[in-house]
């Protein structure tokens, strides 16, 4: 691919991406008010956890997702100055994607089949309880495992485009096999060549093959814990069409006793934490550490320190995964204070790279702050105030009172994902979109951008997570009524309405920019 | 309403993200403001060590992590003396959950305050959940219900005499919402 075709394809996912957050946006909007007790008429209970069921999808793979795809698939090749290892490759995630959600969504939204994104062993499976079609399981188990597949390209796709090839044959013709391309992929991507020097009683360590930007070790690393995630997540999927088609040839099921719920739940939360840490956490990071030097035309605060803090958080990120479970009596209480542990360490990695983002940007002033550098110090703040929540809960003391409460889903989960990591990609928009189209966007309407989405969904955080320490559940309606949980619900209305006026502002900059026929003509075949 | 330990707990974490949002909006001022003082230090990194204002930042950071898990580890909320120094129960209360149904073993399920409590839940078919709610709507505490083989336990100790409500904390199926026993438990005055 040259360099245009990769614009193309980055647009296209953008495009894209743009669609599904629209899609979820309108999706929480409806949500919200039905929580309200408000459309009962045409959207009844059934369809709600349905919508709840496709909800996280359409957010997560379809927005986040798609859009972290397309940016990496140019920024990768941009930065290394070399081509995306496989266009196919790249163009099959992209169709894999979108199909694995047009089932999961149409399944859905046809079938009310609602087992909710936690799985929780045998809930998708309860035909004779909860009324599911097997058709249904079927169906959305090879959604997700679409949806899974698409990542399990992207992210070979990507790991062959930063390691390939794994032989390198050096000017004097000598060649390094892929064991000596591995041993200094770590040392130097994690800044572990001081330590190895000493460890082997030599002055310095020389890297021959390596000198990879701190963005790239912060993708491949992210990519490791998604990767891991598309395993575990697209295994469940399997899993369901499995069954789904077992029940719809044999007309029996093979029953709930055939996995462990706990070990089941245990494996599931493994694998769906590292989303949390590979693409909201690490991605995220990798993105500032790109976009804040290059804005200020400085090199990155700390940067042999953050290498390593990008290794350490890989390590801390497959031990949090108990702090889902927390409340799991059965589970045994040194797994459970283990996850409270690392959690905290989350905290450190965490603080510590919002710290490089901030002295870099404090060597740098005065800073003229264009609006990718605002969405930035904005997506900061969010993740400050969802990473805080996030800890909170994840106390084995504390979780007694927390756990699966609005507190979770508002003040941890919105925020970290609305104002955290989807600042961050709209900073990175607003950043690429001179790259790939040529124009600039209005700064204007970004600063009312950016104001209506941090602040609405800040307001919609806070107010349910206000509403959760109270006691208000997530994933339920209170269909006999909300009682002293519905004026935070009001506030989280008008904060959601304000953050899709914030898209809505977007939108008319974008159209007003390139004009609606450019995007359209984004999709017909290029010459 | 009561000074409930949750509420003390979104007390404290308001006050530190108050502290945050004014930090950032200075730190913007201060940084789209300022002059350049120091003709700089754009080779900060470049020694490969840690800054010094990184590893004091790391230290503060290790410091609260420190703090934060002796104050949730320590006996000093409710739930931590409960759970983690569970008292030996003078009271077992069991409790089946089928079919999205709460089975209790009487209608009203009697307590006395200040006693240890031991509840027992057993799910026969799907993952549920168990919390026990004040009238006006703030939980006690919860627990998720792993369904069989496992049994789910907790221990809990009612400071308070009053009527409670049970209601599944965990979503289960469309049925989910109904899973809700009004005044299923009355705490009563030791004495009474």
């Amino acid at each position: 691919m040259n360099e245009d075709e990769r614009k193309i394809l980055a647009l296209r996912f953008a495009l894209v991406a743009l669609l599904f957050f629209a899609l979820a946006g309108i999706e929480g909007i409806l949500m919200r008010l039905r929580i309200l007790n408000q459309l009962t008429a045409f959207f009844d209970e059934r369809h709600y956890y349905s919508m709840m069921t496709a909800h996280p999808f359409v957010g997560i793979y379809g927005w986040a997702y798609m859009a972290v795809m397309g940016a990496f698939y140019f920024l990768v090749p941009y930065v290394m100055k070399r081509d995306i290892y496989s266009k196919r490759a790249a163009y099959a995630s992209f169709w894999l994607m979108i199909i694995g959600i047009a089932i999961i969504w149409t399944t859905t939204f046809v079938t009310h089949y609602a087992p909710l994104y936690t799985l929780y062993w045998p809930i998708p499976i309860a035909i004779e309880l909860a009324g599911w079609h097997p058709a249904a399981i079927f169906s959305f188990g090879i959604g997700v495992t679409l949806v899974l597949a698409a990542v399990l390209v992207f992210f070979f796709n990507m790991f062959a485009t930063i390691f390939l090839p794994v032989r390198v044959e050096l000017n004097g013709g000598e060649r390094l096999g892929a064991g000596y391309v591995f041993k200094e992929l770590m040392l130097t991507a994690f800044n572990l060549d001081k330590l190895w020097a000493k460890v082997k009683g030599i002055p310095h360590y020389t890297a021959r093959v390596f000198n990879y930007p701190v963005f790239v070790v912060a993708v491949f690393r992210g990519c490791v814990d998604t990767t891991l995630n598309a395993f575990v997540i697209g295994g469940v999927g399997l899993l369901l069409a499995s069954f789904g088609l077992y029940h719809l040839i044999s007309g029996d099921s093979p029953g709930f006793a055939l996995i462990d719920p706990l070990v089941y739940k245990n494996v599931f939360w493994w694998g769906l934490d590292l989303i949390a840490d590979g693409n909201v956490l690490i991605f995220t990071a990798g993105t500032w550490y790109l976009v804040v030097p290059l804005l200020l035309n400085r090199r990155l605060y700390g940067e042999p320190v953050v290498r390593a803090v990008i290794l350490a958080d890989l390590v801390v990120s497959l031990f949090v995964w108990n702090h889902h479970m927390l409340a799991d009596t059965p589970q045994p209480l040194a797994l459970q204070i283990q996850g409270q542990l690392f959690t905290w360490g989350e905290l450190i990695t965490m603080g510590l790279t919002i710290f490089a983002v901030l002295a870099t940007i404090w060597h740098a002033r005065p800073v003229k702050y264009s609006a990718p550098l605002k969405f930035i110090l904005a997506s900061m703040t969010g993740y400050a105030i969802g990473g805080l929540a996030g800890i909170i809960q994840a106390n084995y003391a504390a979780n007694r009172y927390f756990h699966n409460t609005q507190w979770v889903i508002g003040i941890h989960g919105h925020i970290q994902l609305i104002v955290g990591l989807s600042l961050t990609i709209f900073a990175a928009i607003y950043a690429l979109f001179p790259l790939l189209t040529g124009k600039t966007l209005s700064e204007r309407l970004a600063d009312a951008h950016l104001l209506l989405m941090a602040v609405g969904g800040v307001v919609m955080g806070l107010a349910m997570g206000m509403a959760g320490t109270l006691g208000m559940l997530r994933r339920t309606l209170y269909p006999m009524g909300l009682g002293v949980y519905k004026p935070y619900m009001i506030v989280a209305v008008a904060g959601a309405l304000m953050m899709a006026t914030g898209f809505v502002v977007f939108l008319i900059n974008v159209i007003r920019t390139v004009g609606l026929s450019t995007l359209i003509k984004l999709f017909l075949p290029q010459r | 309403m009561m000074m409930y330990p949750q509420l003390v707990i979104e007390g404290v974490y308001f006050a530190i993200i108050s502290i945050v949002m004014v930090f950032i909006i200075v730190f913007y001022i201060l940084t789209s403001r300022a002059r350049r003082s120091v003709e700089s230090s754009n080779v900060h990194s470049e020694a490969g060590g840690m800054e010094r204002g990184e590893r004091n930042w790391m230290l503060f950071l290790f410091s609260i992590a420190l703090i934060g898990n002796i104050v949730f580890l320590s006996p000093l909320l409710p739930s931590a003396r409960n759970t983690l120094y569970s008292p030996e129960p003078a009271l077992r209360v069991e409790i089946h959950v089928e079919d999205y149904k709460f089975h209790l073993p009487e209608k009203t399920i009697r307590i006395p305050a200040k006693t240890p409590v031991e509840f027992v839940v057993v799910s026969e078919d799907l993952v549920y959940g168990f919390g026990i709610f004040r009238k006006d709507g703030t939980i006690v505490f919860q627990m998720q219900v792993v369904p069989k083989p496992y049994v789910n336990r907790i221990i809990w100790v009612f400071e308070e005499p009053g009527t409670y409500d049970i209601r599944s904390t965990e979503y289960s199926g469309p049925l989910h919402p109904w899973m809700f026993v009004s005044d299923a438990i009355v705490v009563e005055e030791v004495g009474k």
